[in-house]
C-alpha cells in the first residue's frame, strides 16, 4: 500500500488533470452534438462517453502502476501478434459500418493496433545495436503489416497517423539514421511534387494536357479526387467538399466567443452532417459553439498532455521508456493535428477522431491506457538501478 | 543512451510548430474572416420572403370608397411539422394524410388544385413556406377550425387582404380589377407571398402607386429546406437580419363623382354604348361609362377562364371600355368642327346656301335628312337644323385638308392621353391612309362624307367629350384625367388651343345652343312626361341652366344590316360651362330621340330641372332629324 501511494505521488498530475478536462469537454460536446439526433440512444451517447471514461480511468491507473518494462517484456510481442490477428479477423468477420469494415463485435481492432505497434516498435528498437539498415527493414515490417491490414478495412486515417509515430520512434532510436533522413526527404519531396502536379493539372483547361500530366502521377482516381477537393474545395460542393465547407462555416462563424453551448446553428440545422458531428467533425461543433477561446482552451489542454509527456521522456533514463513515450505522444499529436487541420481545410479529409473528445469507446480506452503507460514511465524510471537517476530526480 | 534529449526537445519544437500553425489558421478563420463565414452562414440558412404592402384604396372625388381590401381567412399547413425521416415521399404522405383528416373534420373537399404532385413539389422546393390549403374560407368553417385547432397541430389560419369593390358594377371600366401578381424577375427574394396586381383600368395604370413597397420576411431553414421546429429555433441565437416591414400603398383619389357615374350608368343600362362627362375647365373626368358592363368582384381574386370567356363574349364584350377603346363614326356631332374649318377658310357667317334636300357631286347623290330641303340657310341655322347638304357643300368648298387639319386640331385621330390603358386613336383618314388601307385614291365624295362625320372617320366617345369640352371652354384642349389633383397642385394646363378665332367659336357655340333650345337636340334641355292617363297634354321640364349640344346619327351598313349609332355631345351651363359630355348609344333611333333624353337626365342630376308651362302639345314630328 505504501508503495502504491508513493507511485501515485510520482505520477504527473498536470497530465492527468488535462486528460480529464479534455474528456469532460468531450462529454459536453458529444451531448451538444447528440442533441439533434433522432433517437434516444444517439442522444445519450455522452453518457456512454462518460462511463467509458470511468472504465478508462481504471485502465489508466492499472497501466500507470504496472511497471512498463515488465509490460513490454511480457506483453509487447503477444499484444502485437494478437492485434495483427484481430486485424485479419475483422476483415473476415467484422461488421460494416460507415463504409468500412472496422468493427469486431464491440471494438475497433485498428485502434488497439495503434498502441500495439508503438509498444512493439519501442520494445524492439530500444535494444542496443539495432540501428543498421536491416533493423530499418524490420521496423518497416512491424509497421507495414498492420498498416496494410488497416488500409484494407479501409482506414486511411489510422494508417496515416501510425507512420509518423513509428517514424518518430525510428528517428529517436537512430535506426539507419542517414538512410532514413534521406528517405524522409525524398518522400516529402515526392509528396510535394505529386501535390504540385495535381495542382498544375487541375488548373490546366485542356483535358488532353491534363491527362498527360496525370500519366506521371502514381495515384488512383479517387485519391486524385480527394486531393482535388483539398486543393480546390469549391469544385465539390456535395460530397467531401460539402462537409469541409460546412465545417469551415461552422468554425469561422463561431468567432471569438462562439455561439454558446448547444446553440450552434450549423449543427442544429443539419448543415454539418449529424452523422459526423460527434466523431470526426466534433471539432467543428466545439469551434462553432465555444469559439476561438474554446479552441485555445482545448489546444492548451493538449499542450498540458504533450508538454509533461515530453518532460517524462526527458527524465527517463531508459531508452525503452523514452521511445514508448515519444511514440504515444506523437500518435496523440498527429491525431489532434490531422483532425483539426482537416476541419479547417489544411489537410485532406481523412476519417480520424479527435483524441479524448470524439465519441468512440475503443479509442478512448486505448488512449487512456497509452497515457497510463506514459505515467508508468514517470513512476517507474526512478526505480531504475541506474547511477545517474538521482541527478535527474526533481528536487 | 541511444535516444538523445536533444531529439526529444526538437520533437517538442515540432509539436509547438504544429500548434502555431493551427492557432494562426484558427485565428484567421475565427477572427479575421469570421464576418465572411457569418455571411455565408446566413446565405445558406436564411430564405427571404417578399411580403407585399397593403394595396391602397380607390376613392371618388368626394371620398366614397370604390375599391378597398377586405380580410380573407385562409387555412394553411406548416409542412415542417410533418417532416418524416427518409425520403421526401414520407413527408408528402404525412402531409396528405393530415390534410385529408382535416378536410373531413371541416366538411370541406380537398382543393382540386392540391394534387399529390403539387404537395410533393411544395415539400421539395418551397418547404420554408406554408402550404396553402383553403383560401377565403367562410366564417362558419373558420369557426369550426378555430374550435378544433388544438387537435390539428401543423395547421393554422392566415389572414390576408383580398380586393373588394363595394359599389359592384359602378365604374367597373374605370376601376378595372386586380389579379394575382407573378414574381418579378428583378426581385431577389426566394419566395413570394400572395400579392395583387392591377390588370385593367386604373388598378393597372396606377398599379405601382397602389401597390406600395414590398417588405421582406426572413425565415431560417435547415439543410433540407424546412423551417426548424420552434424548439430548435429557440435554441439558436438570433443572428438573422431583421425583417423589413412593407409599407402600404397610397389611396388613389379619382375625379369621378360616384353619383353622376351612377346616373350615367343607369341611362346606359340595357343598351350598348358609352358616355363621358368631363369638366371642360381642366379635363377632369367626372363620369365615364361603358355598357354593357361587368362586376369587377367577379374578377377577383383571380379571373377564371370561364368568367373571362363570358365577359369577352361578342357582341356584348363586357370587359371592353367602349368610351376609349371602341371607335365610331361621329356623324353630325362632327359638324361643328367642319363649321369652324369653313369659317377659318373664308366662309362668312352670313353666307347662305340653299338646301334642296339632296347634294349631288359627280354621280354621288347625298340626301339631307329632310327630303324637302331646308331652303336657303346660314351656317348657324345649318348647325341648328343639322343640314347635311350644307356641310357637304362647305366641306367640298374648303377642301379635304382644311377639314382634316381641323379634326386633328381637336385631337381626333390620336389618343387623348387619358390615364387609362387601352385607348384607341380612332381614324382621321387622308389620302395616304386611304391608299394604304384601301388601295384607293381619295375622291371628292370622301371629303363630302367626312364633312358630315361619316365615311372612314372614326372617333372614341372620350375624344368627342374632349371636343365638346373644347367648344365649351373656347377652344382649349385638355388631356382628360382620372387621378384627382391634390390641393395646392397647380391646375392642369391645356395641351393646346384650337387655331380658330374666338368669334367663330362663339358662332358655333350659338348654333349649338340653338340645337338644344329649339333644334334637333331639344330633348337635351327639355323633358316631357305623361301628365296623367288619358290626357293629351304632357308635363314639360327644363334644365335649370342653358345648355348647348349637337346630336348625331351615324348610319352604318345597308339593307337588312343597316343600323344607326346615335350621338349627343353637349355642355352646360352655356355661359360658363362646367360640364361637357359625349354619349353614344349603338343601334339607336336618332341622336335627338334616343340619346338626348339620357343626356338630359345626367345634366338634370347635376343642375336640376324645373317644370315649365307646356307651350305646345308634344308632337311626333319634333323628334325627327339629327
Amino acid at each position: 500500500m505504501k508503495e502504491f501511494l508513493s507511485k501515485l505521488r510520482r505520477m504527473d498530475w498536470i497530465l492527468s488533470a488535462c486528460m480529464m478536462a479534455l474528456i469532460v469537454m468531450g462529454v459536453v460536446f458529444i451531448n451538444s452534438a447528440g442533441s439533434v439526433r433522432p433517437t434516444d440512444a444517439l442522444r445519450s451517447l455522452w453518457r456512454v462517453h462518460a462511463s467509458t471514461a470511468l472504465f478508462g480511468l481504471a485502465v489508466y491507473m492499472a497501466f500507470a502502476v504496472l511497471d512498463y518494462r515488465k509490460l513490454l517484456d511480457l506483453g509487447a510481442l503477444p499484444v502485437f501478434a494478437l492485434s495483427c490477428a484481430m486485424l485479419v479477423l475483422v476483415l473476415v468477420v467484422g461488421t460494416d459500418r460507415f463504409g468500412g469494415r472496422r468493427w469486431l463485435w464491440f471494438f475497433q481492432p485498428s485502434e488497439i493496433a495503434k498502441l500495439a505497434v508503438i509498444l512493439f516498435a519501442a520494445h524492439v528498437f530500444a535494444a542496443p545495436g539495432r540501428n543498421d539498415f536491416r533493423s530499418f527493414l524490420a521496423g518497416a515490417a512491424i509497421l507495414g503489416g498492420p498498416a496494410v491490414l488497416v488500409l484494407a478495412e479501409p482506414d486511411l486515417g489510422t494508417a496515416l497517423v501510425l507512420v509518423p509515430s513509428v517514424l518518430a520512434i525510428l528517428l529517436a532510436a537512430r535506426v539507419w539514421l542517414k538512410g532514413l533522413v534521406t528517405l524522409l526527404a525524398v518522400g516529402l519531396l515526392a509528396a510535394g511534387l505529386v501535390l504540385w502536379a495535381v495542382d498544375r493539372a487541375e488548373r490546366e483547361p485542356d483535358p488532353d494536357a491534363r491527362a498527360k500530366i496525370y500519366r506521371f502521377v502514381p495515384l488512383r482516381e479517387h485519391q486524385i479526387k480527394r486531393l482535388r477537393v483539398f486543393l480546390f474545395p469549391e469544385s465539390d460542393r456535395t460530397g467531401d467538399g460539402y462537409t469541409l465547407r460546412q465545417a469551415q462555416i461552422a468554425v469561422g462563424s463561431g468567432g471569438i466567443w462562439g455561439k454558446g453551448l448547444k446553440k450552434g446553428s450549423q449543427k442544429l440545422l443539419g448543415y454539418l452532417p449529424s452523422t459526423v458531428s460527434m466523431n470526426d467533425f466534433i471539432f467543428a461543433v466545439l469551434a462553432e459553439e465555444s469559439g476561438f477561446m474554446g479552441v485555445l482552451l482545448m489546444l492548451a489542454l493538449f499542450m498540458g498532455i504533450l508538454g509533461p509527456g515530453l518532460r517524462i521522456a526527458i527524465r527517463c533514463p531508459d531508452d525503452r521508456g523514452r521511445l514508448v513515450v515519444i511514440g504515444i505522444l506523437t500518435l496523440i499529436f498527429c491525431h489532434l493535428y490531422v483532425n483539426v487541420a482537416m476541419s479547417l481545410g489544411l489537410v485532406p479529409i481523412t476519417g480520424l477522431p479527435l483524441p479524448f473528445i470524439s465519441a468512440g469507446r475503443t479509442f478512448l480506452i486505448v488512449l487512456m491506457a497509452a497515457l497510463g503507460i506514459v505515467q508508468s514511465v514517470a513512476i517507474h524510471h526512478a526505480e531504475l538501478p541506474d547511477d545517474d537517476r538521482d541527478v535527474e530526480q526533481p528536487t | 543512451m541511444k535516444v538523445s534529449t536533444w531529439f526529444i526537445l526538437s520533437l517538442g519544437a515540432v509539436y509547438l510548430l504544429g500548434f502555431l500553425v493551427l492557432c494562426s489558421a484558427l485565428f484567421r478563420l475565427q477572427y479575421e474572416d469570421t464576418s465572411e463565414f457569418k455571411a455565408d452562414l446566413a446565405l445558406q440558412n436564411t430564405r427571404r420572403i417578399r411580403v407585399p404592402g397593403l394595396r391602397g384604396r380607390i376613392l371618388d372625388r368626394n371620398g366614397a370608397i370604390l375599391a378597398e381590401c377586405r380580410p380573407s381567412h385562409c387555412i394553411q399547413c406548416n409542412v415542417e411539422e410533418f417532416q418524416r425521416r427518409g425520403s421526401a415521399t414520407n413527408t408528402v404522405a404525412a402531409v396528405e394524410e393530415a390534410v385529408d383528416r382535416l378536410a373531413s373534420e371541416l366538411k370541406l373537399a380537398r382543393p382540386a388544385s392540391l394534387t399529390h404532385a403539387r404537395i410533393e413539389r411544395h415539400v421539395k422546393l418551397s418547404s420554408a413556406m406554408p402550404l396553402m390549403l383553403w383560401e377565403d374560407v367562410s366564417d362558419e368553417t373558420f369557426a369550426r377550425f378555430a374550435e378544433h385547432s388544438d387537435e390539428y397541430p401543423g395547421f393554422d389560419v392566415s389572414t390576408r387582404p383580398e380586393r373588394i369593390y363595394p359599389c359592384g358594377r359602378l365604374a367597373a371600366h374605370i376601376l378595372g380589377y386586380t389579379g394575382r401578381s407573378r414574381p418579378d424577375d428583378a426581385d431577389s427574394a426566394h419566395f413570394f407571398e400572395h400579392d395583387m396586381r392591377g390588370r385593367e383600368g386604373v388598378e393597372r395604370y396606377y398599379n405601382r402607386f397602389l401597390t406600395g413597397v414590398a417588405g421582406e420576411r426572413r425565415v431560417r431553414v435547415d439543410a433540407r429546406g424546412f423551417r426548424p421546429t420552434k424548439q430548435r429555433e429557440a435554441m439558436m441565437e438570433d443572428d438573422m437580419d431583421a425583417d423589413v416591414a412593407p409599407s402600404a400603398g397610397l389611396d388613389l383619389q379619382l375625379t369621378i363623382d360616384k353619383d353622376v357615374q351612377a346616373v350615367l350608368e343607369a341611362q346606359l343600362d340595357g343598351l350598348t354604348g358609352a358616355g363621358v362627362v368631363l369638366d371642360p375647365r381642366d379635363g377632369a373626368i367626372i363620369a365615364m361609362a361603358s355598357a354593357p358592363t361587368f362586376d369587377p368582384n367577379d374578377c377577383v381574386p383571380r379571373l377564371t377562364r370561364e368568367v373571362y370567356a363570358t365577359l369577352t363574349n361578342a357582341p356584348a364584350k363586357r370587359l371592353q371600355n367602349r368610351a376609349i377603346s371602341e371607335s365610331y363614326a361621329p356623324g353630325s356631332t362632327f359638324k361643328p368642327i367642319t363649321a369652324l374649318a369653313a369659317l377659318a377658310n373664308g366662309w362668312l357667317p352670313d353666307d347662305e346656301y340653299s338646301c334642296q334636300g339632296v347634294y349631288t357631286l359627280g354621280n354621288l347623290r347625298l340626301h339631307c335628312w329632310d327630303r324637302w330641303g331646308h331652303g336657303p340657310i346660314t351656317l348657324r341655322t345649318a348647325i341648328e337644323k343639322s343640314c347635311n347638304t350644307f356641310f357637304c357643300n362647305i366641306g367640298t368648298a374648303i377642301g379635304t385638308n382644311a377639314v382634316i387639319s381641323a379634326a386633328r386640331a381637336f385631337g381626333l385621330g390620336s389618343v387623348t392621353g387619358v390615364d387609362l390603358g387601352g385607348e384607341t386613336p380612332g381614324v382621321v383618314p387622308d389620302n395616304e391612309w386611304k391608299f394604304t388601307n384601301f388601295n384607293e385614291r381619295w375622291y371628292p365624295g370622301d371629303t363630302c362624307q367626312m364633312s358630315i362625320g361619316q365615311g372612314m372617320l372614326l372617333v372614341t366617345p372620350l375624344q368627342m367629350a374632349v371636343v365638346a369640352a373644347a367648344l365649351a371652354n373656347g377652344g382649349k384642349i385638355f388631356t382628360p384625367y382620372l387621378f384627382a389633383r391634390t390641393e395646392g397642385q397647380p391646375p392642369p394646363k391645356p395641351v393646346r388651343s384650337v387655331p380658330f378665332a374666338s368669334e367663330y367659336i362663339t358662332l358655333v357655340r350659338d348654333g349649338m345652343r340653338d340645337v338644344a333650345e329649339q333644334g334637333t337636340g331639344r330633348r337635351i334641355r327639355t323633358r316631357w312626361e305623361e301628365a296623367e292617363t288619358g290626357s293629351f297634354k304632357k308635363r314639360r321640364f327644363n334644365l335649370n341652366v342653358t345648355c348647348a349640344g349637337k346630336t348625331g346619327t351615324a348610319e352604318l351598313g345597308r339593307g337588312s344590316t343597316k343600323r344607326k349609332n346615335t350621338w349627343v355631345i353637349a355642355f352646360a351651363p352655356f355661359e360658363k360651362p362646367t360640364v361637357a359630355m359625349a354619349m353614344i348609344v349603338e343601334r339607336g333611333e336618332s341622336g335627338g330621340s334616343t340619346v338626348a333624353p339620357r343626356v338630359h337626365a345626367v345634366l338634370a342630376h347635376m343642375f336640376g330641372e324645373t317644370e315649365v308651362a307646356a307651350a305646345r302639345p308634344h308632337g311626333g314630328m319634333l323628334e325627327r332629324g339629327d
